[in-house]
């Protein structure tokens, strides 16, 4: 048995192994990798900068124009606030934002060493990172706004500067100090929920201002008084502070878990497996199916329409935190649908992506039958009519989704034709949000076929695989936008939505097609292909 | 004037304590025993306390509150099915795992203190190690962490006994499961403890390295640590003071026992063949 040094300095041996571990990693560097991925993230960079040009423009604004950017522009920051608080709630809340290697869980955080002292270095290399991506962004926002922005450009770069570095100082530390308190998940989300809410609500002018709006008026320095940003500067400083100093009491099965699930996260979005990215995500965030369902259905020997079945009993188990979100990303399609019909047509955009979202949690048992081809091949019925077969309870979830987009559409401006209206979309984009994610479950990436392709190609295949799904499930949005250009020519948008609308169900009778013929289009063009190769040969 | 037999009693004055009281009497009675204040139990004491310790997410038990009390020098084994709560135990005594309710303390400090940190060793059945160091690195780092100022002899020494004199300088990312496992006990072992937790130690070992850790686990007991191990391992169970049986997260059996015994407790004949 070993005896201890009760007077060994424990956290200076830690530190000194760091040191160690630290320079021989250097030591082993390959230094073009490294030069290769600086390069790669200059290019991401520069293509990053230019679109942000684009987006943002550079004709100078009106007096009109730059007195509505004077009003409300720190209620629209105030809202970029919330969303960056609300992603740091929800992370401190699930045990982040630490990542720490998992040995270093199991050993370091184990041992007599103070913990406090022992996080700090991993926690100030993550803080200082993101600080250093926050002021990158701000810089470049903050010059950009200041050519079409009454002002000087060095006032508007070190307003959005600051703007970007208390906002991520302020949720980092949030997310230590909810990680720290062991807030609950539930809690992490509703604050996060409340935040944004009241922050949308600023800029809807349904109240006066947020609780985020100060950090607003950070950004809005060079045309607005100074002093709301500055308190806000001061409680980013006093929330990081605090989260800090919190930090030796982390919570170990968090850190473990986040340690073990975060690394296969980022290799499985490296590889843009959407499918293994849900799963991870779903363990990081212990979303367990239930024990006890919603509603127990009896089971009774051999059943006839098993894999129906065998769906509806996995979406009785969804838990609640499931149902809520499918909840609230029909409340978020619903929701852009009706702005697409007032006139904001990017919103198309985020409709289909939140039913793109909700089609993943529907075809939850069709991703399960992918995830296990072995337990799949063991039936004896085609793989491609099993997964046919789990479309149903999927198209009954999705319509549920529907129902509620359409609630929430029309309860913003009750009456009988945006009711029409909304009863003729909302279908027709859940069907073809299904369409999407059923598309991105069973195109997974094949690793080996991007790397026999020509490195040329490998990047814009990529780019197209990971856009195609999304394209459908936006596709499916389009009959708002055909009712709004026909109700804007003076025709009737119910007629116009309902023609579009049947060319949405129409493409998804395709996808469903291909989905059951999908293997054997496959072989039927490799047999098609296959003679004129012999015959080169 | 008397009261004909079949009339209804004419209700006593409502006396709500008293006619509690009776009623718990009667009950008492008719079990047969007699109402008695039931004494608190004796306060559990020993190098490793669990008091009503659990563990559950959301609706799974995963361990019931459990009271248990290891004493100093004490050879403890954790028998149970697959899922029954052993490693959920171990976890939580380590650490790993936050109780749901109830407390753990290991040398009369609550589980997580620096000072209960410092007197347990925990070696989990899945190791997870570095990977950018090799077995001796390994050994000399968790060494410094603890303050332990060993002499590379002495590491050797432990390397060798464990049975990776061969690879002490090798990588342990690149090892099998067994010699991982093996390389995981060796950092279990390399600093000072009053108490050992072993996850499935058995598990992927050759004869060897069964032998070996076996000597090892001696030489520990000898030195005054508690042990407890979660075994599915027969020859194991003999050699211990006592034995623990979990089933389905609860406590079915806590005293000494023998394989046949825990074969019965356990009702699973994978026991008798062994791992």
């Amino acid at each position: 048995m070993f005896t201890a040094d009760p007077d060994a300095d424990l956290e200076y041996s830690l530190a000194e192994w760091r040191r160690w571990r630290k320079r021989r990693r250097i030591a082993e560097l390959a230094w073009i990798d490294a030069l290769y991925h600086a390069e790669l993230t200059g290019i991401a960079c520069a293509v990053a900068f230019y679109a942000l040009a684009g987006v943002i423009g550079d004709g100078a604004l009106s007096a009109s124009q730059m007195a509505d950017v004077t009003r409300s522009g720190d209620a629209w920051l105030g809202l970029a606030a919330a969303v960056v608080l609300a992603v740091g709630l929800r992370s401190g809340s699930r045990g982040g934002p630490l990542v720490l290697e998992q040995a270093d869980v199991r050993h370091v955080l184990l041992s007599p060493v103070d913990r406090g002292r022992a996080l700090r270095g991993p926690a100030l290399r993550q803080l200082r990172f993101q600080l250093f991506v926050a002021a990158c962004g701000g810089l470049a926002v903050g010059f950009l706004a200041a050519h079409r922005l009454a002002g000087s450009t060095a006032g508007w770069t070190a307003g959005a500067t600051s703007f970007t570095l208390a906002t991520v100082a302020l949720a980092f530390g949030a997310a230590l100090l909810a990680s720290s308190l062991r807030l609950p998940s539930w809690a992490g989300t509703a604050l996060a929920i409340g935040l944004v809410g009241a922050a949308a609500a600023d800029v809807a002018g349904v109240i006066p201002a947020s609780p985020t709006a100060p950090w607003g008026r950070i950004g809005m320095w060079p045309v607005q008084p100074a002093a709301p940003g500055i308190v806000a500067v001061a409680i980013s400083l006093l929330v990081l502070g605090a989260g800090l100093a919190r930090l030796g009491r982390v919570s170990l099965e968090s850190a473990e878990r986040r340690s073990r699930l975060v690394g296969q996260l980022r290799f499985a979005a490296t590889l843009q497996d959407v499918r293994t990215v849900v799963v991870l995500r779903r363990q990081l965030a212990l979303e367990l199916p239930r024990l006890r369902p919603w509603v127990r259905l009896r089971v009774r020997g051999t059943e006839r329409r098993a894999v129906w079945r065998r769906g509806l009993r996995g979406a009785l188990r969804w838990p609640a935190a499931r149902v809520g979100r499918l909840v609230l990303l029909g409340v978020v399609a619903g929701l852009a649908l009706r702005g697409v019909w007032a006139g904001t047509t990017p919103l198309l955009a985020l409709a289909g992506v939140a039913l793109f979202l909700a089609g993943l949690d529907a075809t939850e048992a069709m991703a399960q039958e992918l995830d296990h081809p072995s337990l799949t091949e063991s039936v004896p019925v085609a793989a491609s009519s099993l997964r046919v077969r789990h479309l149903p309870v999927a198209v009954a979830v999705m319509a549920l989704v529907a129902a509620v987009g359409v609630a929430a559409a029309v309860l913003v401006e009750p009456g009988t034709g945006a009711l029409e209206l909304a009863l003729i979309c909302a279908p027709a984009a859940a069907l073809a949000g299904l369409a999407g994610a059923g598309a991105s479950l069973v195109s997974t990436p094949d690793p080996m076929e991007a790397m026999l392709m020509p490195p040329e190609v490998t990047g814009a295949y990529q780019a197209f695989r990971i856009a195609r799904p999304l394209v459908l499930a936006i596709a499916g949005t389009l009959p708002v936008l055909a009712a709004r250009a026909a109700a804007g020519a003076g025709g009737s948008a119910t007629a116009t939505a309902g023609i579009a609308a049947l060319a949405v169900v129409a493409g998804f009778g395709v996808f469903v097609a291909w989905l059951h013929s999908r293997e054997a289009l496959q072989q039927a063009l490799q047999a098609a292909f296959a003679p004129q190769k012999d015959a080169r040969r | 004037m008397t009261q004909p037999a079949d009339a209804p009693r004419t209700p006593a004055p409502r006396r709500r304590s008293r006619d509690m009281a009776g009623r718990r009497a009667r009950l008492a009675q008719d079990k047969g025993t007699r109402p008695r204040r039931v004494p608190p139990p004796p306060p559990l004491t020993g190098v490793l306390v669990a008091r009503r310790a659990s563990k559950s997410y959301s609706d799974l038990v995963a361990l019931a509150p459990l009271d248990l009390a290891v004493a100093a020098g004490e050879r403890v084994a954790l028998v149970g099915h697959n899922g029954s709560g052993k490693s959920t135990f171990l976890r939580l005594a380590a650490g790993l795992l936050e109780l749901t309710a109830g407390e753990i303390e290991v040398a009369g400090y609550p589980v997580g203190a620096p000072e209960a940190r410092a007197a347990l060793s925990f070696v989990p059945d899945n190791p997870v190690l570095y990977d950018d160091l090799s077995v001796r690195e390994h050994l000399a780092y968790i060494a410094s962490l603890h303050g332990v100022d060993a002499s590379e002899a002495q590491l050797d020494e432990l390397i060798a006994a464990i049975g990776l004199a061969e690879r002490a300088d090798d990588l342990p990312a690149r090892f099998s499961r067994g010699l991982r496992q093996k390389a995981a006990l060796a950092v279990g072992l390399v600093r000072p403890f009053q108490v050992l937790l072993v996850d499935e130690p058995f598990v992927g070992l050759d004869v060897p390295g069964r032998q070996a850790l076996l000597s090892l686990l001696d030489e520990a007991h000898a030195a005054g640590a508690a042990i407890v191990v979660a075994t599915h391992e027969p020859s194991y169970v003999e050699r211990v003071d006592r034995c623990l049986a979990l089933r389905d997260g609860r406590l079915i059996h806590d005293g000494p026992s023998t394989p046949d015994e825990v074969v019965r407790l356990v009702g699973d004949q994978a026991y008798a063949a062994g791992p």
